[in-house]
């Protein structure tokens, strides 16, 4: 047990020598952006609130940018979740702090046409520009993101930003949620300088500055109900030192209301685990990854991609395709094991490609996935509690992917790449132009090519029908008057954009709004 | 509430079926499996744990290792692959992946390390070699280049189970390997600099 603020305290699941029960007005459930933020907004207005993390809390003293550490520490099943047939590797926080601890710090507001389409084809009344400038403005603050910095462009990113800019495809510089930056390169693994403004060492600190209880390393199980009120949350304490339950049951009552932000995938299994809702037929539906394809270049100089900010520059050229799925780039860092991963092949044909690590740059294309037809993938939870989630490829995504890897070509071989080496298995070799018809012709589908996620949006999709949605337009649950949604997995469709700073200020307007007395 | 007793303790058995519940295609794979049994038994442990395991059993630890041995590049045959390998890469016996593996597939839900489980023992009798290659015998006993042919046959199979397969043993063993400081130089990579501590 611990102490962080003035008045909340810090409580670790394998800390309880018995089954734990305590009463709140609130409980919050998830401690990434949705949740700090809900946290620190009631708490502030005065609400006893409890926070609840299945992660375990660590600090910048632990975070030794390696990535032998990072992943099964940091990330959501020790860095293993994977859609079902794992053709989509799932890149997901969990810690306190959530997704903020270890995303790459890009920050931007919903565009606008994303949020029209919310509007227009899902119901989502009263989510526009304007009322969210507001939050967006407070949270861009209390994040320091600035305007985009050329200085916090590293190589990796300045082949991106060289590419797009011969091709007139405008690149722009990505607005990041860093104070005093280093430019180390490690955000993914968490930073060690407390640079990053993650929601660690800014929103949690202020609920429990505000009065707010964490409860780290409990694995919340089941949301209680009486009626149409969720009543309590019950979780299973956790040894962190094995990730098991210890037997201890933590019970956590709430006067009020439940606040559910334990990200998208983990939100709808918990409701889907606590029968709430799992009536309509609708939780977990349309759950949206931004499914992301890499394609990597070599240059004759060192690019060293990783080091630096992971990223720096975008290019939503192709956001808007018309009827045909849009995409965005950007950039990934380059550390040996997530690119170990994502170079095909074994043995000496993987070595080949490990040997040039560091000439090597990684753009990524990331599917705008949910806008169209496309219903994305589903979250289903077994009987013995196993989380899954199923993501079929349609022919839909792959002409966008296959769409985007051209022009992903396009630009490394603009800005001046010896060769472009696709990560199809086996991959393709391209040297100029006409080689990219392969691309066309190459195979594409689960284990075909190395996809992954760093994006997980949906499967509790807001609206104004209940025949359509899980929550109202406002984040409260449709069957019940007292639970609220403040994470991403509320959002009807994918974003278009990074997710971090939508959640943030969606958060922050759903829990401004919940009635505290 | 999931039930997590069972997790830590050293199975005696191999678990069954959880990898091949995936419909037409896996309960093909089961009947098959069950009409070879010759193909299920015969295999060489040449690998011995370091340490007590928790997930794997010793035969277990022994064919992933073997399957290691050919993932990463220090034990490369030249046949499949090109130039030959390089003496500077470590094995992956040398970095002890299967230990590694071992204990960080503890840590996962129950049914995920009963899967992988399972996944190692089909992977070791063949079975999948009468959708592939038509080649059976245990993986441990294959010469190399035989090994890499069964590894290939899976990672290009129109199977998208045993293509997952595949995928699921060479990320295991690749993010063991390469997240190992001793590869770093190898690769180019200098390591993580040195930060200034910061003060609390």
């Amino acid at each position: 047990m611990g102490r962080l603020g003035d008045h909340g305290q810090v409580r670790a699941g394998g800390d309880f020598q018995d089954n734990h029960t305590a009463e709140y007005d609130f409980v919050v459930v998830g401690s990434g952006p949705g949740g700090s933020m809900a946290a620190a907004i009631l708490a502030g207005r005065g609400a006893h609130v409890a926070l609840v993390e299945e992660g375990s809390r660590y600090t910048r003293r632990d975070f030794n940018m390696e990535e032998s550490w990072a992943y099964p520490h940091l990330y959501q099943e020790h860095g293993n979740r994977a859609t079902d047939d794992l053709s989509i590797i799932i890149l997901q926080g969990r810690t306190v702090g959530g997704g903020t601890t270890v995303n790459w710090t890009s920050s931007f507001r919903t565009p606008d046409s994303t949020l029209a389409l919310w509007a227009s084809r899902h119901g989502v009344a009263g989510l526009d520009g304007a009322a969210l400038a507001p939050h967006f403005a407070v949270v861009e603050q209390r994040l320091s993101i600035g305007p985009g910095n050329e200085d916090d462009v590293n190589r990796n990113n300045r082949k991106l930003w060289d590419g797009a800019a011969k091709l007139g495809w405008k690149p722009e510089l990505i607005r990041r949620s860093v104070k005093g930056c280093a430019r180390l390169g490690y955000c993914g693994m968490g930073c060690p300088l407390d640079a990053k403004q993650s929601a660690l060492i800014t929103y949690v600190p202020d609920a429990l500055a505000a009065g707010a209880d964490l409860y780290t390393d409990c694995r919340a199980k089941l949301i209680e109900t009486d009626h149409r009120n969720a009543r309590a949350v019950v979780a299973e304490a956790l040894d962190r030192t094995r990730d098991r339950p210890t037997g201890r049951r933590v019970v956590l009552h709430a006067r009020r209301g439940v606040v559910l932000a334990a990200g998208a995938i983990n939100t709808p299994a918990l409701l889907l685990r606590s029968h709430i809702g799992s009536g309509s037929g609708l939780l977990g539906l349309r759950t949206f990854l931004h499914p992301t394809v890499p394609l990597v270049a070599y240059y004759s100089e060192p690019i060293e991609g990783f080091y630096g900010p992971p990223q720096s520059v975008a290019c939503h050229h192709f956001a808007d395709r018309g009827d045909r799925i849009g995409y965005f780039f950007e950039t990934a860092p380059i550390h040996p094991m997530l690119a170990a991963l994502a170079f095909p092949g074994f043995g000496g044909e993987h070595r080949r490609a490990a040997e040039r690590l560091a000439y090597a740059q990684a753009t990524i294309a990331l599917l705008i996935d949910g806008h169209h037809d496309d219903q994305g993938g589903r979250v289903t939870v077994d009987r013995d509690g196993r989380v899954r989630l199923s993501y079929p490829l349609r022919d839909a995504h792959v002409e966008a992917a296959r769409d985007a890897l051209a022009n992903m070509a396009r630009v490394q071989l603009a800005a001046g790449a010896q060769a472009v080496v696709t990560l199809h298995d086996p991959p393709l070799l391209i040297r100029n132009e006409s080689d990219i018809a392969q691309i066309a012709r190459a195979e594409f589908g689960a284990n075909r090519h190395t996809l992954f996620s760093a994006h997980q949006m949906g499967g509790c999709a807001m609206g104004g029908d209940p025949a359509t949605s899980v929550v109202d337009a406002h984040g409260r649950h449709h069957d019940l008057d007292n639970l609220w949604i403040t994470d991403g997995s509320i959002f009807p469709t994918s974003l278009g954009v990074n997710p971090q700073l939508s959640i943030y200020a969606i958060a922050r307007m759903i829990a401004g709004q919940i009635p505290t007395a | 509430m999931s039930s997590d007793a069972s997790a830590g303790a050293t199975p005696a058995s191999p678990p069954r079926r959880g990898f091949l519940k995936k419909g037409i295609l896996g309960a093909a794979l089961l009947f098959v499996g069950g009409a070879i049994p010759i193909a299920l038994r015969g295999g060489i442990d040449r690998a011995r744990p370091r340490g007590a395991l928790r997930l794997f059993t010793p035969r277990e630890y022994a064919i992933f290792a073997a399957i290691a041995a050919r993932i990463v590049p220090g034990d490369a045959a030249p046949a499949a692959a090109g130039p030959g390998p390089s003496p500077a890469w470590p094995t992956a016996e040398a970095l002890d992946c299967a230990g590694k593996a071992d204990a960080l597939m503890a840590q996962a839900h129950p049914s995920v390390g009963a899967e992988l489980r399972q996944l190692l023992h089909l992977f070791e009798s063949g079975v999948g070699g009468v959708f592939t290659n038509l080649q059976v015998s245990p993986f441990t006993r294959l010469a190399p280049t035989e090994m890499d042919a069964r590894l290939t046959a899976w990672r290009t199979s129109h199977l998208t189970l045993l293509r997952s397969g595949y995928q699921a043993l060479k990320r295991l063993a690749q993010a063991t390997y390469y997240s190992s400081p001793e590869v770093y130089p190898l690769m180019g990579y200098p390591g993580p600099p040195v930060v200034p501590q910061v003060p609390a």
